[in-house]
């Protein structure tokens, strides 16, 4: 910068203090676009139905009103809905992680014939309509309920089976990652001392990779947690989760939204708050497989 | 004889044994670490896919369902009542059709513009960072289910508050006045709600990317005299691009499969808005008509895996490569 003139600098400035304001007045244009819905959300499930109905612009409710917040559980099973959500996630999670950091160790880790090929064929799963595969695998699971006496439509084992599946894709592509980033050099080291490869891999990799493992849980969770689809054909009567029952708001007479806003409130806070607990792994482990080169 | 079949068997075990003596253990072992995920992704995507196809040429409906190996093989009689526009299916699917890519399209250039735009806007050091960092990335971890129904709820013609807005801004003058749920606009509700949930994470991905560029490049361009313009033009841009391949192909195909966004954004039965997924959906539950379904899939299945193939053949050989699986 020691060649140019003086003058120059100060317009210089000038024009950089201009462009930061306006850079900082769209960041907050886009904050307010990301936050708003949000908002509506808080604001609604604080408001009586009639204060909804009322005419003109009103952001924010008269009064805090919590009685949303009571009422909704009584409207139907919506803790029913929960716990079944929490179970069909949850456990979803559990499973898709073990499988797919098995799968992403290999891909991570070693060269074998097909290893391209496989990788395609995993990426490829991404680009299947759901509905293509629905009427099938419901034919699968009728026929395993009649071949087998093991009933598998509205049950948990059903689903999360589907699910389990369903999110390993995407796992094995954030995990490895996560993997890429650790020194092989430490699992070589394990193995000199006598370790099996499969020693190396849960004594020494998973649990260096603990953090990247649970921010790809996060993932696995909230796409099983908000699964619509398949839910409405394999998860009623007794299994429904939230996903599915929060419609139930919607009645012949009117929605409920005070009340669905409520509900809705208290699904997310579960949500946001383990995402802001593991926000960096997060944003690393999204970014770190398509980021290499 | 019997010596021309040991040496025949000899040759073909040697065949046969061949590729696997190329599997050392590594890769043998690597293969049973693959299993269980390539046995799960069998039962749930490979077989019924093949098998979805295999109904697609055959009339399975609700009456001939539970016994569906004895349906009626008609070959084509779908695909030809498809591309018929005189049957029920004809006659709607090609408006379908187009009001699927507009989505996909609408969708991936809003998401790309404003995570670009978010990025680069969170690619400098100022206070706050971190929170703005955060919150932007909000609308993609909340559940999708609850804020789907929020925009509903906001959309709505004479309650919800964007007519409320506009009327407050003088823009409309009554709030049922203007319909963003049926009619024209369900397209245009359903692009925004889906850039709403999705430019987080193009936002992300593009600001690791930003972070990734060599400081050397910038400090060349400077040293060169570019201009701000040029700079962004002819180092940022380039230097994006494989990050940039790999958010336009997810956001057309996931736009192209996305179900949730219209069942639950708009009416069941919407005349305008019906998307590919929406589409099919109505026929093969509603109506019961589960091969016409499988073959109206199996076109969309075609027509999202040539759009990727193309745009990967064009674009993003390297990275994907290198990068994504």
């Amino acid at each position: 910068m020691a060649g140019v003139p003086s003058e120059f600098e100060l317009s210089t400035n000038a024009r950089d203090f201009l462009i930061d304001a306006f850079q900082k007045f769209v960041l907050g244009l886009i904050l307010t676009f990301t936050l708003f819905p949000i908002f509506m959300m808080i604001a609604t499930s604080l408001k009586s139905e009639s204060e909804l109905y009322r005419d003109g612009l009103h952001l924010l409710p008269s009064a805090l009103n919590v009685q949303n917040y009571v009422d909704m559980w009584a409207r139907f099973d919506l803790v029913g809905f929960f716990i079944n959500s929490l179970i069909i996630a949850g456990t979803t999670t559990v499973i898709c992680l073990t499988v797919a950091s098995l799968a992403a160790y290999a891909f991570s880790r070693y060269e074998f014939p097909g290893k391209g090929l496989f990788g395609l064929t995993i990426l490829s799963t991404q680009m299947i309509p759901g509905v293509l595969i629905l009427i099938p695998i419901f034919i699968l699971f009728l026929t395993i309920q009649r071949e087998f006496g093991v009933p598998m439509i509205n049950t948990y084992h059903g689903i999360i089976f589907i699910y389990s599946t369903f999110t390993v894709p995407f796992a094995i592509w954030m995990l490895r990652g996560y993997f890429d980033t650790i020194p092989a050099a430490l699992e070589d080291a394990a193995r000199i001392d006598g370790c099996t490869r499969l020693q190396a891999l849960y004594r020494i990799v998973l649990p260096l990779a603990m953090p990247g493992i649970a921010a790809t849980g996060m993932f696995v969770f909230i796409i099983a947690f908000n699964e619509v689809l398949f839910a409405s054909a394999f998860a009623n009567d007794g299994v429904t989760p939230f996903a599915i029952g929060i419609q139930e708001f919607q009645t012949n007479t009117g929605t409920h939204w005070t009340e669905m806003m409520a509900a809705a409130t208290v699904s997310s806070v579960p949500l946001l708050l383990i995402f802001a607990l593991f926000q960096k792994q997060i944003v690393s482990g999204l970014t770190a497989g398509s980021m290499k080169q | 004889m019997s010596v021309s079949i040991e040496q025949f068997t000899q040759s073909l075990r040697e065949r046969l044994t061949v590729p696997s003596l190329g599997f050392d253990d590594d890769s043998r072992f690597a293969y049973w670490l693959l299993l269980p995920s390539i046995a799960m992704m069998a039962l749930i995507h490979f077989i019924p896919m093949v098998w979805g196809f295999v109904i697609s040429f055959m009339e399975v409906n609700d009456s001939t369902f539970i016994d569906w190996m004895n349906a009626p093989i008609s070959p084509l009689k779908q695909y030809s009542a498809i591309f018929q526009p005189n049957t029920a299916v004809g006659a709607e699917f090609w408006s379908s059709l187009v009001e699927t890519f507009l989505f996909a399209f609408g969708t991936t250039i809003g998401v790309y513009v404003l995570g670009l735009t978010t990025a680069l806007l969170l690619n400098k050091s100022f206070r706050g960072k971190l929170t703005a960092r955060t919150l932007v990335l909000i609308p993609y971890f909340a559940p999708a289910v609850a804020t789907i129904y929020i925009w509903r709820m906001m959309f709505t013609a004479d309650t919800g508050v964007i007519n409320e807005l506009l009327v407050w801004l003088g823009v409309i003058n009554s709030t049922d006045e203007m319909f963003w749920l049926i009619g024209n606009n369900a397209l245009i509700s359903m692009i925004v709600v889906n850039v709403w949930k999705n430019f987080p994470f193009a936002a992300i991905m593009l600001y690791a990317g930003l972070q990734s560029i060599p400081e050397q490049l910038y400090e060349a361009a400077s040293i060169d005299g570019a201009s701000r313009w040029a700079t962004f033009r002819y180092v940022t841009l380039p230097q994006l691009k494989p990050v940039t391949a790999v958010i336009v192909l997810l956001m057309i195909v996931w736009s192209f499969i996305n179900f949730t966004i219209p069942y639950l954004l708009l009416d069941k039965n919407p005349e305008n808005g019906e998307v590919l997924m929406l589409f099919i959906y109505n026929f093969a539950f509603q109506n019961g008509d589960y091969s016409l379904g499988a073959a109206l899939s199996i076109i969309l299945l075609v027509i999202s895996m040539t759009i990727s193939y193309g745009y990967y053949r064009a674009t993003m050989k390297s990275s994907v490569q290198g990068g994504a699986v």
